[in-house]
């Protein structure tokens, strides 16, 4: 068959709502933006697991402190389920790995952002976390199947994380005043990079359009990006916690909420490296793998012994 | 010693009595204990899991729904030597993983495959893989308990034990006058 006629097919099947399986005949460009995607996401869960990780001996109860390394632990997991993702599209674990580790890969700019309080932990799950089941719940039934399963076994797990990020900001927003101004604090500097994290606006953005075609993506990030901002709003009054968007107001006629313009500027220079922890978050991953490595190469000790 | 990647091994998990084990993914150990024990560690975080097995991928011989049409009329594969067991996973639907359909006794896998294509003509199947059932590593009855039992103790994971809609609702009615 000539590749139009197997594009025609693959549309086709698509259109029929199949999902395209390992091995199965797919457009080059399908299978790069596949790869490009999945791992990008892949590195985001595990750097994601960074900025909170510093917080676990600092917990402030063992309850705390238990759900939050449960959550760590679900990002690492969540990073293997996606790496097994891109694998099965002919790419390789360790070529992945090293991408990152020579600070090739890209991963998602919110993790470039330093937890700096209790709060944030509580902001992260809550904003971070809700903002990724969005993005997440669409991808669940994307067009690839191995990214699909993948992303509904996330799904199913995170939740979790997102309510416990809520259940911390509501122990402090009824707390003394120095809690609540600490949550304030963490809103203040969270609301925006999490706006940021659906990427940029649909006419901006360059992959979108092939994403949409071939039903990898089905929504837009503006779209996402809405309905976050809608789902959180009415949270955060009932919080007593203000957004830091002045220009913040509901529009009746649309039944959403209206949201200022994002600093696009900050967007691009993060995601070109300049962001507040870039660098260490780098740094910290390499570090990672050097000190496991006596732990792979005792496990292939053991694995060889006669 | 080089520090490089080892074989990958495919993933499969019962979450429940009379239910097939299904893919779930994969993990990369140097050999068939450590697979079993990072599949445990990577996918069995919840308690939904009674029985686990790996299988490594070099092991595993798949044709996909596209191989299965075109091949549809490909002559029955030629037996070489004495039959043995073989694992039968099929993907029957669209949404849906690999499950284990059953077993065969063939002499290779190309006459596994031949095989397992009446089993799965019979399920619809999408994609299908073989596996020599010796090549599969599973879960020991033995340490169901100690590999299984400690993810039901951490209720904390799963979204029911916080309670967020009912408190922020309560917070919601206490701010209006």
């Amino acid at each position: 068959m000539t590749d139009d006629g197997r594009l025609a097919e693959f549309e086709a099947r698509l259109a029929r709502g199949e999902k395209i399986e390992p091995g199965d005949w797919m457009p080059d460009e399908y299978r790069r933006q596949l790869i490009r995607m999945i791992s990008q996401h892949a590195h985001s869960e595990v750097v994601g697991m960074l900025p909170e990780g510093g917080w676990i001996t600092r917990a402030p109860n063992l309850r705390r402190k238990l759900v939050l390394l449960a959550k760590v632990q679900d990002e690492g997991g969540h990073g293997q389920y996606l790496y097994h993702a891109a694998e099965t599209l002919g790419v390789t674990r360790e070529e992945m790995l090293e991408a990152l580790l020579a600070g090739k890969a890209k991963y998602s700019s919110i993790f470039n952002y330093p937890a700096q309080s209790w709060a944030d932990i509580g902001v992260i799950g809550w904003f971070v976390d809700g903002a990724a089941i969005l993005n997440q719940t669409m991808l669940a039934r994307c067009s690839y199947g191995p990214y699909a399963r993948a992303m509904l076994r996330i799904c199913a797990e995170e939740s979790f994380h997102h309510k416990q990020g809520i259940e911390i900001c509501l122990t402090l927003a009824q707390g003394t005043p120095a809690q609540r101004a600490m949550l304030q604090d963490a809103v203040d500097r969270w609301w925006w990079p999490t706006l940021m994290m659906f990427g940029p606006h649909d006419s901006d953005s360059p992959n979108s359009p092939a994403l949409m075609r071939w039903g990898i993506k089905t929504r837009s990030n503006d779209e996402l990006r809405q309905e976050f901002v809608d789902q959180t709003v009415p949270q955060a009054q009932a919080m007593g916690v203000r957004l830091p968007d002045p220009e913040l107001r509901f529009d009746a006629a649309t039944g959403h909420w209206r949201f200022g313009e994002i600093d696009w500027d900050e967007f691009w220079r993060v995601v070109g490296g300049d962001g507040p922890c870039n660098r260490e978050r780098l740094e910290a991953r390499r570090q990672a793998h050097d000190d496991g490595r006596w732990v792979r190469e005792a496990l292939a000790a053991y694995a060889a012994r006669p | 010693m080089t520090d490089t990647q080892w074989p990958r091994y495919e993933v499969f998990v019962q979450e429940r009595p009379g239910r097939p084990h299904q893919h779930a993914g994969s993990v990369h150990a140097p050999d068939d204990e450590i697979a079993l024990q990072n599949a445990r560690d990577v996918f069995v975080r919840r308690p939904e899991c009674i029985s686990l097995w790996v299988a490594p991928a070099a092991a595993i011989t798949g044709v996909t729904a596209q191989e299965l049409a075109e091949r549809g009329a490909a002559p029955e594969a030629q037996a070489d030597g004495d039959d043995h067991a073989f694992e039968v996973f099929a993907k029957v639907e669209q949404r849906g993983t690999l499950i284990h359909i059953g077993q065969v006794a063939a002499s290779s896998a190309a006459v596994a495959l031949a095989a397992s294509r009446r089993l799965a003509d019979a399920n619809g199947a999408l994609v299908l893989w073989v596996v020599p059932s010796g090549r599969v590593t599973r879960s020991d009855e033995a340490d169901v308990a100690p590999m299984f039992a400690p993810a039901s103790t951490k209720a904390y994971r799963d979204q029911a034990f916080y309670h967020v809609q009912t408190a922020l609702q309560r917070m919601r009615r206490s701010r209006q006058p």
